[in-house]
């Protein structure tokens, strides 16, 4: 279970300390989806370096099974936004960097990365550099290198924006059945709410800079959907999609209010 | 069918283009339109080859100039590449030296050459230092760049993987500086050569910047034409070997156009 309690999170500025996050709490258990939402530039992405180890929280602290988050670690594993693959290894060579980092010995790693490469629809691309994969290939390779460590938290930071719809839907589908499987925790920051409530049980709303919970919204019908592509036709979505609409609209328009 | 027809098309022009300088030197020259002072005939630099290899002057000029370049060219780039990747991991010692190196990058190597004379002698030494000294900087300025404007995320992606400093400077920082370091070395192999002549040229006992310059003071045209010709083939060589090292250096940027 990942557990961020009254995170707080200030860096020194060029006209004194800039405050992005304030007391920011929430949990996301086993097996459980939540989904981070809020106004852009608000520190979404900031909450995931927190919880992935990179930063460190200025106040509170993000606890994993209730040991506090010091650096990074094996059992939390991170999807960026940005293609983060190395352009100068293969595919293959990809995604068994995790252990290669972690001192696994060589034909090991190459065993497991070649069964997740198989597993992840990447088959016959083992020898080819990121360059010559599509946006789609590039993430499954990126989640692929991500599993090898068989994380218990995967923190997804906007990593399927720049997508086309379908290649988007279909390994939105397939992140969310991999977490299902392994009983993980996983938390996706995002700006579409449409992708929220397909993906999560739960949607947190950060309200605008400094940021601190402005709502949550529990889900409870994505999880019953055969597939993530289904959710958007159930009868419940539009009402939920509306709320969380509206409450967005209102920081939207007090963020217009204040400049 | 094309393509290759087109290359049979290049070739032959090129080798049009060769032909009517060496005839229309040859020609110039026996009949008078061009003068000897000036200008010399292929023949007349062909007995001129002939003259300094029965001399035994020629061979070892050429192995001198080529000696100096080479290892001009390899001990800057390996100094430059040292500290164009190092000093960007010390952030305050990089803001220490940054104006010096810039500042010591700018000085023309014509000026800097005398001085290299005066602290290592007229012989090798001095046109080694040379060729070091302008060669660092054709690698370090690229690599130094290339390390500053790291792609930041992919430190990022590979510290929540586990990598350690040295790790992340073995498996990012440094292959991120691969195309930098080719590029570095493209241009420093020229400048290798310029260094190297430029000693030859302030003071020197041999080398071919000194067979040219002595070639030039008695009025020795053909030789001085020789001598131009064995630098522009060298440093064609030259030229040739480095981009050859294009796919061993940035070797994922030509795996798939095979």
């Amino acid at each position: 279970m990942l557990e961020f309690r009254d995170v707080s999170f200030s860096f020194a500025g060029r006209r004194g300390d800039v405050d992005v996050l304030r007391d920011v709490s929430f949990t996301c258990g086993e097996d459980e989806i939540v989904a981070v939402i809020g106004p852009s530039g608000c520190g979404k992405s900031t909450l995931l370096s927190l919880a992935s180890g990179l930063r460190t929280p200025s106040r509170g602290e993000v606890l994993l099974d209730g040991k506090r988050v010091t650096g990074p670690s094996p059992l939390i594993g991170m999807l960026f936004q940005q293609n983060t693959l190395l352009p100068w290894r293969s595919v293959a060579e990809n995604v068994e960097l995790g252990l290669e980092l972690r001192g696994q010995p060589k034909a090991n790693r190459r065993a497991a990365a070649l069964a997740l490469i198989r597993q992840y629809g990447l088959a016959g691309f083992e020898r080819k550099y990121p360059h010559a994969l599509s946006g789609g290939m590039q993430k499954r390779t990126a989640l692929a290198q991500t599993l090898a460590l068989n994380p218990e938290v995967l923190l997804l930071d906007e990593p399927f924006a720049a997508l086309d719809a379908q290649t988007r839907v279909v390994i939105e589908n397939d992140v969310v059945k991999i977490c299902r499987a392994g009983r993980r925790s996983m938390v996706i920051v995002t700006h579409d709410i449409a992708e929220a409530i397909s993906m999560a049980d739960r949607v947190v709303m950060l309200s605008r800079r400094p940021a601190m919970v402005k709502e949550v919204f529990e889900i409870p019908f994505s999880r019953r959907a055969a597939s993530v592509a289904d959710v958007p036709a159930m009868p419940e979505f539009t009402p939920y999609f509306k709320r969380i609409w509206d409450a967005l609209d209102i920081s939207i328009t007090g963020m217009g209010a204040a400049a | 069918m094309k393509p290759s027809r087109h290359l049979i098309i290049v070739i032959a022009g090129r080798l049009l283009v060769l032909a009517v300088v060496l005839i229309g030197a040859e020609l110039g020259v026996r009949f008078g339109l061009l003068s000897p002072l000036f200008f010399s005939s292929p023949t007349q630099i062909a007995t001129a080859f002939q003259e300094q290899l029965d001399q035994g002057t020629l061979l070892p000029n050429i192995g001198i100039t080529v000696f100096e370049t080479l290892l001009g060219l390899v001990t800057g780039s390996l100094a430059g590449v040292a500290v164009g990747l190092l000093l960007p991991q010390m952030q305050i010692l990089s803001r220490v030296f940054e104006p010096f190196l810039m500042v010591l990058n700018g000085i023309p190597v014509i000026v800097i050459a005398p001085l290299f004379i005066l602290w290592l002698g007229l012989g090798l030494p001095s046109k080694i230092g040379i060729s070091i000294y302008i060669v660092f900087f054709a690698m370090f300025i690229p690599v130094y760049t290339a390390s500053l404007r790291l792609d930041r995320t992919l430190v990022d992606a590979l510290r929540v993987l586990g990598a350690s400093r040295w790790q992340i400077f073995r498996n990012v920082i440094v292959p991120s500086a691969m195309p930098s370091v080719f590029t570095g070395l493209k241009i420093g192999s020229g400048l290798a050569l310029i260094g190297a002549v430029i000693g030859e040229f302030v003071a020197s006992r041999a080398g071919l910047g000194h067979m040219i310059l002595y070639a030039s003071g008695t009025l020795d045209t053909p030789t001085l034409y020789l001598g131009i010709i064995a630098l522009a083939l060298f440093a064609a060589v030259l030229s040739f070997a480095i981009d050859a090292l294009g796919p061993v250096l940035v070797h994922w940027r030509f795996a798939d156009e095979k």
